[in-house]
């Protein structure tokens, strides 16, 4: 099962909010599509599940042209930020209108919600209302809805953005289990890059409504074909290096080391964070950020120096990645 | 503090007293009234009550034609405005300000003016004596606040609902249904009361729309006992139809209290 999407663009009043957007997700893949605020990861879900209509382009499951069908006739299962759980019907009959509108009967629902029920780990609480449940809970019971619909493909639209962040990384890997174990292509849009490197077998990193790059996570972290995804990606971010002959220079805090020569600088701020501490340096190449033991007590000056097979080059007017053979 | 409850008090004295001297007067004598400090062997009666009730036609009529007239304009007037507070709650945001701006001018419309007008159509489509139809003007003038209120509430409700439900397959009769109805009743019942209180109230439509004796609502029927006599104003049964016609409002009041205050500031407080 493959899903496929060719040049698919939509418009608002003259603007393009996504355009050309070109990527399938194959059986057993999450692509997590990632981006800032407003780069129209929400509205390429939104796309794709047939609740706004696209402007240009096409969107196939396998070879079945689903551009134009209405939401419920393109065997899609989506996830909401908000749930979207219907707060005065219980879990069981949230599951269970779907199945009713679609002409199931009693006692096949019955069985397939309590099926669904155990593979999520709710069928104590088939009668419990969504506000007595827990976050957690709440997204199962919001997961269970999709995964009843025995669809083709899965979009999930931020679904941890509610929950707190103890919970999100005890839920993550259950979700991305329970995700990949259903063999279905699926989208998974987030704003957290941690949430789409942890998730992701394929990341899309989306700027503008255009793919900045799409990419193993892997690759995407580690060979960013542009400056935008450089620093997007990896947190702290990316240090920029001075404008040289239009190169931007880039390379990443851990690759940063304290040695006797190297670049001069001056300690501004210094934040432990648990695992390691922040530095914050002035030098001759501008603010530069540095991860570095959190034992260390790091003096006001100090050289520092990086491997140059580190250091990514972009153009420093296009952003786009150069390469120097 | 003080000041604050002392303010409260004020004014729900201010608001209480004249129904308090309504009820006064409906148990008071004639003779009670005119002289309130006499000493007097007789200052509580029954007498307007039962007067009132065993008037002919019996004043249970008119609360029945009140009562039947309001349910019929409330069902029409949601039946019409529930659709179209859901169509404007999904234009853009300017489109939909100019629609509510127009809704707004028509609220504030001075339906008086209107009556006229309303007669001649009355005549032209024979549709005086008829409770039904006195129901349609009541609806159409029901409709720009009924509107107004529940395009509100329906802005208030989450859109991933609708989304997901689009998803799932409902239609949007089977969305009305299980979403919006259920999710906007407190919004639908404080809208419901306003049209009904509209409708149990009006007067001057009533008037001229319906002449038939047992046919009357409740406003007209009152107005007619206020002027029954020549020579005096029968002040008691007056005030004793006024207590009657009021005890519907107040139980329905009581009744549906907590949705009226939830509709009412829905959408008010972000939840």
């Amino acid at each position: 099962m493959t899903l496929v999407l060719k040049s698919v663009g939509r418009k608002v009043g003259h603007n393009w909010i996504v355009k050309d957007l070109n990527f399938s997700v194959r059986q057993n893949e999450c692509l997590v599509v990632v981006g800032p605020s407003g780069c129209g990861k929400s509205s390429t879900l939104r796309l794709i599940a047939g609740l706004d209509r696209c402007d240009h382009g096409s969107i196939k499951i396998d070879d079945r042209d689903i551009t134009n069908l209405q939401p419920s006739e393109r065997a899609i299962g989506m996830v909401f930020q908000s749930y979207a759980l219907l707060p005065h019907l219980t879990v069981y009959e949230n599951l269970e209108l779907g199945l009713r509108v679609r002409g199931m009967r009693a006692e096949q629902r019955a069985r397939r919600i309590q099926n669904i029920l155990d593979i999520v780990q709710l069928s104590d609480r088939p009668n419990h209302l969504p506000s007595a449940l827990s976050g957690g809970q709440r997204q199962r019971v919001a997961l269970a809805r999709a995964l009843l619909r025995d669809p083709k493909v899965y979009l999930l639209d931020e679904p941890m953005s509610n929950l707190d962040a103890q919970l999100r990384e005890k839920i993550r890997p259950e979700l991305r289990s329970l995700i990949l174990s259903q063999e279905k292509p699926t989208l998974y849009v987030t704003h957290d890059q941690n949430e789409a490197l942890a998730m992701a077998t394929k990341i899309a990193i989306l700027n503008n409504g255009q793919i900045e790059q799409l990419d193993t996570p892997f690759n995407v972290y580690h060979n960013p074909q542009s400056l935008f995804v450089a620093q997007f990606l990896g947190r702290p971010q990316i240090n920029c290096l001075k404008v040289r002959n239009n190169t931007i220079d880039a390379v990443r805090p851990e690759n940063l080391t304290i040695s006797d020569s190297g670049l001069p600088c001056r300690l501004l701020a210094r934040e432990w964070l648990g695992n390691t501490q922040l530095l914050y340096l002035d030098s001759d190449e501008g603010e530069l950020r540095m991860t570095i033991d959190p034992s260390f007590v790091c003096p006001e000056r100090i050289f520092v120096q990086w491997d140059k097979s580190k250091v990514f080059h972009f153009d420093a007017k296009t952003g786009q990645r150069k390469s120097f053979h | 503090m003080k000041f604050k409850s002392s303010l409260i008090v004020l004014l729900l004295v201010w608001s209480i007293m004249p129904l308090l001297w309504q009820l006064y007067t409906s148990f008071s004598t004639d003779q009670a009234l005119v002289t309130p400090f006499a000493e007097l062997s007789e200052r509580w009666t029954l007498d307007h009550y039962r007067n009132v009730i065993s008037s002919d036609p019996p004043f249970f009529m008119y609360l029945a034609n009140s009562f039947f007239v309001g349910i019929i304009s409330t069902l029409l007037t949601l039946f019409v405005a529930l659709p179209a507070a859901y169509s404007i709650s999904k234009l853009s945001r300017k489109t939909s300000n100019y629609v509510r701006v127009i809704l707004v001018a028509c609220a504030l419309f001075p339906y008086v003016l209107l009556f006229l007008s309303l007669l001649e159509l009355a005549r032209t489509f024979s549709l005086g004596n008829n409770l039904i139809a006195l129901a349609l003007p009541y609806t159409a003038l029901s409709q720009p606040l009924a509107v107004l209120l529940l395009s509100s509430a329906f802005v208030s409700l989450p859109s991933e609902l609708d989304d997901a439900a689009r998803v799932e397959g409902l239609s949007l009769i089977k969305r009305f249904r299980w979403i919006y109805i259920p999710l906007l009743s407190p919004a639908i019942a404080s809208t419901a009361i306003l049209i009904f209180l509209f409708s149990w109230n009006e007067y001057p439509i009533a008037l001229t729309w319906i002449s038939d004796n047992s046919k009357l609502t409740l406003p007209v029927a009152m107005a007619r006992i206020a002027g029954s006599s020549i020579h005096s104003v029968p002040y008691g049964a007056y005030a004793a139809a006024t207590v009657l016609g009021a005890i519907p409002l107040i139980l329905l009041v009581i009744v549906f209290q907590k949705p009226i205050v939830s509709g009412l500031t829905s959408g008010a407080i972000k939840g």
